[in-house]
């Protein structure tokens, strides 16, 4: 259930903080959270995200996680609040608003499309590695999925939307149906790091098998979903095959943490018979056909001016 | 904090209204929450304007949604509506304080740290929810996308620090003369309960008002019948042992 709300900021409006009077110029609309719209915004030809939320509450209460986390800066975690402030929208109501870090990149299925599915490997650990830095402070992210991953240049991994961030031990803050544990009956919607594996793992079949995932949701009976089912599916599918083993333990709760989670898939990532899979590099099978092209017309030439 | 989650897909036509209903559950400190669920034909004009009309005066919140979604807005609402009800006494303390009620009226920071004390409180306080749901005889091919909301609020209530307990109603009631039955007492988990509704007979009229007149009902009298039960046992001797 999104709240969608009527507020939109064109292109070029120009946006002041009613507390602190920062001025940023909108670009365009990034995206949709659960809380709000996030738009691109320039500051002193800076680039930021701008969220703004139709709830003060909501809001505040996803900025209060972030701030936390800011204040937490450990190796790796850059800052991401700038600003927190108030708008005045053009129908002259007042809405609540942050600014961020601007995560540049693609969604990560719009990334593995176009780059070629040999990034998963990279990407997948990238994105543990992400999850783990978030576990070491005490949080769970929550709502992990495909639309919460961005990816940029070499596989470099954002996660986006901390709507979801819940402290260790309370309750998932924001969660979606399918990447959620308690819908798997496979487990609490108590925040843990196991939680976020087993999300991680739902997320790895949504990229593979995205048809056979939506066809599991719709043909079984609520209480009959289980770990089982997902795992059934892992077995069947040739693209996951060097990771199901991992995956299936994600979803039974087997790694601790992403961290240790991380390290089994770097593990797995470096064993032969993993990488082995495709034995023929792409680009050698191209200039292969090139070359065979090449010669047919050489041929074809050859035989024409023989005539 | 307590709260009545009506889910019904059609008018009221028997007894009181259940606009004046909700009024009176809202006075007992019950909001009520309210899901028309749509599926093929819908609740018409009429329907969704009471199911927006009855939220309205019960204090709560009201969506229209099609059984797929069923799960996703009976968990988001009463989760939302948690935040609401503490909100509003936290805006009653600021009120004294400030002599300003309203927490977007506070600068970014000091907003920051209300949030912060209302979001710990959601989280921790004691959360009773009342399920009355509709089981007229339109409402038939929900029922089980019903029983699924029901299992997934569970779920959800249970990850809370708090304690959280729901009881489950429906109406009418099979004989003449019931508006409301109750199916389930207040309970903390749903382990190995694959039924809630086991053998329904559904249809006849559609007595919103008076079940939700039944459900606060429960609500006030469940609370003495608590104490009468442990007093009683008090003197049967089970609690002897801690009478020094």
């Amino acid at each position: 259930m999104t709240t969608s709300f009527k507020l939109e900021l064109r292109r070029g409006t120009i946006v002041v903080g009613k507390w602190k009077g920062g001025r940023y110029r909108v670009e365009r609309l990034l995206g949709e959270g659960a809380n709000g719209k996030v738009y691109l915004v320039q500051k002193d030809r800076d680039w930021y995200a701008l969220k703004v939320g139709a709830d003060a509450v909501d809001l505040q209460s996803e900025i209060n996680v972030l701030g936390t986390l800011a204040k937490q800066k450990g190796p790796g975690i850059e800052p991401f609040l700038f600003d927190v402030d108030d708008l005045y929208a053009p129908n002259g109501k007042e809405y609540p608003f942050y600014i961020m870090r601007y995560v540049r990149g693609t969604t990560l299925d719009a990334y593995l499309k176009q780059q070629g599915a040999q990034w998963f490997p990279l990407v997948g650990l990238n994105l543990l590695g992400k999850l783990a830095r978030l576990h070491k402070s005490g949080w769970a992210f929550g709502d992990l999925k495909v639309e919460n991953v961005m990816v940029a240049d070499y596989g470099h991994v954002d996660l986006v939307d901390f709507g979801g961030v819940t402290a260790i031990g309370k309750s998932i803050r924001q969660f979606t149906e399918i990447y959620d544990r308690g819908y798997w009956n496979s487990g609490s919607r108590t925040a843990d790091p196991k939680y976020d594996l087993f999300s991680f793992a739902v997320l790895c079949i949504q990229l593979h098998e995205p048809k056979r995932l939506h066809a599991l949701t719709k043909e079984l009976l609520p209480q009959n979903r289980s770990t089982l089912d997902l795992s059934g599916l892992l077995t069947s599918s040739s693209d996951l095959k060097p990771v199901a083993g991992w995956l299936k333990q994600a979803l039974e709760g087997g790694f601790a943490d992403a961290a240790e989670g991380a390290e089994a898939w770097r593990l797995l990532m470096h064993r032969r018979d993993t990488r082995k899979s495709s034995a023929t590099p792409g680009w050698l099978k191209g200039l292969a056909a090139t070359t065979s092209v090449l010669l047919a017309i050489s041929i074809y030439w050859l035989l024409r001016n023989m005539m | 904090m307590k709260q009545i989650l009506l889910v019904t897909d059609g008018c009221s036509n028997v007894g009181m209204s259940p606009v004046v209903a909700a009024a009176h559950a809202k006075s007992e400190g019950i909001a009520v929450n309210v899901v028309g669920v749509l599926d093929h034909g819908d609740v018409g004009e009429l329907g969704a304007s009471e199911i927006d009309e009855i939220a309205r005066a019960g204090g709560g919140l009201s969506r229209l949604v099609n059984t797929r979604q069923l799960s996703q807005t009976v968990q988001m609402m009463t989760r939302k509506t948690v935040v609401q009800t503490i909100q509003l006494a936290v805006q009653k303390e600021l009120k004294q304080v400030l002599g300003n009620g309203s927490i977007e009226a506070l600068p970014p920071e000091k907003r920051g740290e209300v949030v912060r004390v209302i979001d710990e409180l959601g989280e921790t306080s004691g959360l009773q929810v009342a399920l009355l749901i509709d089981a007229s005889a339109s409402m038939k091919p929900k029922l089980a996308a019903v029983e699924e909301a029901i299992h997934d609020l569970m779920l959800s209530l249970q990850a809370r620090q708090g304690k959280s307990q729901i009881a489950v109603f429906h109406f009418p009631g099979s004989r003449h003369g019931d508006d409301c039955v109750l199916d389930m007492a207040w309970t903390e988990h749903l382990n190995g309960m694959h039924s809630i509704f086991p053998k329904l007979q559904m249809g006849g009229t559609t007595p919103t008002g008076p079940a939700i007149m039944h459900v606060v009902d429960y609500y006030l009298r469940g609370q003495d019948g608590e104490t009468g039960r442990k007093s009683r046992y008090g003197t049967d001797g089970m609690m002897g042992d801690y009478v020094v």
